[in-house]
């Protein structure tokens, strides 16, 4: 890990550096917001209209996947889905560290998301209704089964979101960071700075076609892949969200 | 052929012990096996997500052409199977990576 191991630039002692540039994007989010929202217009311009347009789209996707009266949930969603985005895209920012290539990180979005949905669910239906609709549409003798087997479901559905973006997030950081060090862009650099004319021009050609070919080939993918993984978790979210508040009746749909 | 299959095989489980007995320090003998269980496991997972993820897009895609229509609700459900599938091996990666680089494991 040493060798490919790269710390960002703007460290605080003492704080792990996904704290800090949690931080960081929560100050970005607020500021955004905060110019967004300052002076509201009824024609919205710049800032509020991208914001606007933004929130739309959760909306749109909202309507899509839950209806309509998913909508007093887009808080949550669209929080979570800033958030992600926000931390991913700042993970490809050279010297800055992204939150979500933290296990911390990722695992506190899924906690968050695991509680609200069992506490929207458990308000929406009742606790014993919902507990009832853990059990399924089975006989009887059957559903002691089916509760332990929905629980171990349920339990690793927050593993399975913590996983998937930590994964995707450390993988594609782990990816760039070798595909430098295959091609020596340390090396490249370093000759660049020694001094000598030979090695500026070498080294720095080299470093410059270095960083235009990886640049160009996998940050595309990686910008892909960090819209898809935001993407990713909030329909999941969703999906999770609306499994819990639907009006389980199971036996009229099977029978 | 077969002898130089046991011969492969001797040298591949007797000389990381060997090697890392010099170096003796992360983990015991275990270590070197850690780096070949992590790219063989990493492989098989790579591949077989592969294998079902082309039969899931080739399945969408096939109902895409069939139903322009309904495109976009196909593509929807298939960007969430396609995270749900890659979430397997994006398991194994996340076992490689504590093969690879957590330190202070005792696998023994």
């Amino acid at each position: 890990m040493e060798a490919i191991d790269h710390p960002p630039i703007f460290r605080l002692p003492g704080i792990p550096d996904h704290v800090t540039y949690t931080w960081l994007v929560m100050i970005i989010l607020a500021a955004l917001t905060f110019a967004a929202s300052r002076n509201l217009q009824l024609v919205p311009r710049g800032i509020q209209n991208f914001l606007e347009v933004v929130l739309e789209q959760f909306i749109q996707m909202i309507d899509d996947v839950m209806g309509h009266e998913g909508r007093r949930y887009l808080p949550l969603l669209a929080t979570l889905g800033l958030f992600i985005l926000t931390g991913n895209l700042m993970s490809l920012v050279p010297g800055l560290a992204g939150p979500t290539g933290n296990l911390n990180t990722t695992a506190a979005c899924a906690i968050v998301v695991f509680v609200a949905y069992h506490g929207i669910g458990a308000r929406k239906q009742g606790v014993v209704a919902y507990l009832k609709h853990f059990a399924g549409p089975v006989p009887l003798p059957l559903k002691p089964l089916m509760f332990v087997i929905e629980l171990i479901s349920h339990l690793a559905r927050p593993l399975s979101l913590t996983l998937r973006l930590f994964g995707n997030m450390v993988g594609g950081h782990i990816l760039l960071a070798v595909i430098f060090l295959l091609m020596g862009l340390d090396g490249l650099i370093g000759w660049a700075l020694s001094g000598s004319v030979v090695g500026a021009v070498v080294g720095g050609i080299g470093g410059v076609v270095t960083i235009v070919f990886t640049v160009g080939f996998l940050y595309p993918l990686k910008i892909l892949v960090a819209f898809l993984q935001a993407f990713i978790f909030v329909m999941l979210t969703m999906l999770y969200i609306s499994g819990a508040i639907e009006e389980t009746d199971h036996h009229s749909e099977h029978h | 052929m077969r002898r130089s299959l046991i011969l492969g095989g001797v040298t591949v489980l007797v000389f990381p012990t060997a090697a890392l007995a010099a170096d003796g320090a992360s983990g015991g003998w275990i270590g070197p096996f850690a780096v070949i269980a992590a790219g063989i496991g990493m492989a098989i997972a790579a591949g077989l997500c592969g294998l079902g993820q082309g039969r899931a897009v080739a399945s969408a895609v096939d109902a895409m052409a069939r139903q322009p229509g309904a495109a976009a609700r196909i593509q929807t459900a298939m960007i969430i199977g396609l995270a749900l599938i890659e979430s397997l091996a994006i398991y194994t990666l996340v076992i490689a990576l504590i093969l690879l680089f957590v330190k202070g494991i005792q696998f023994s």
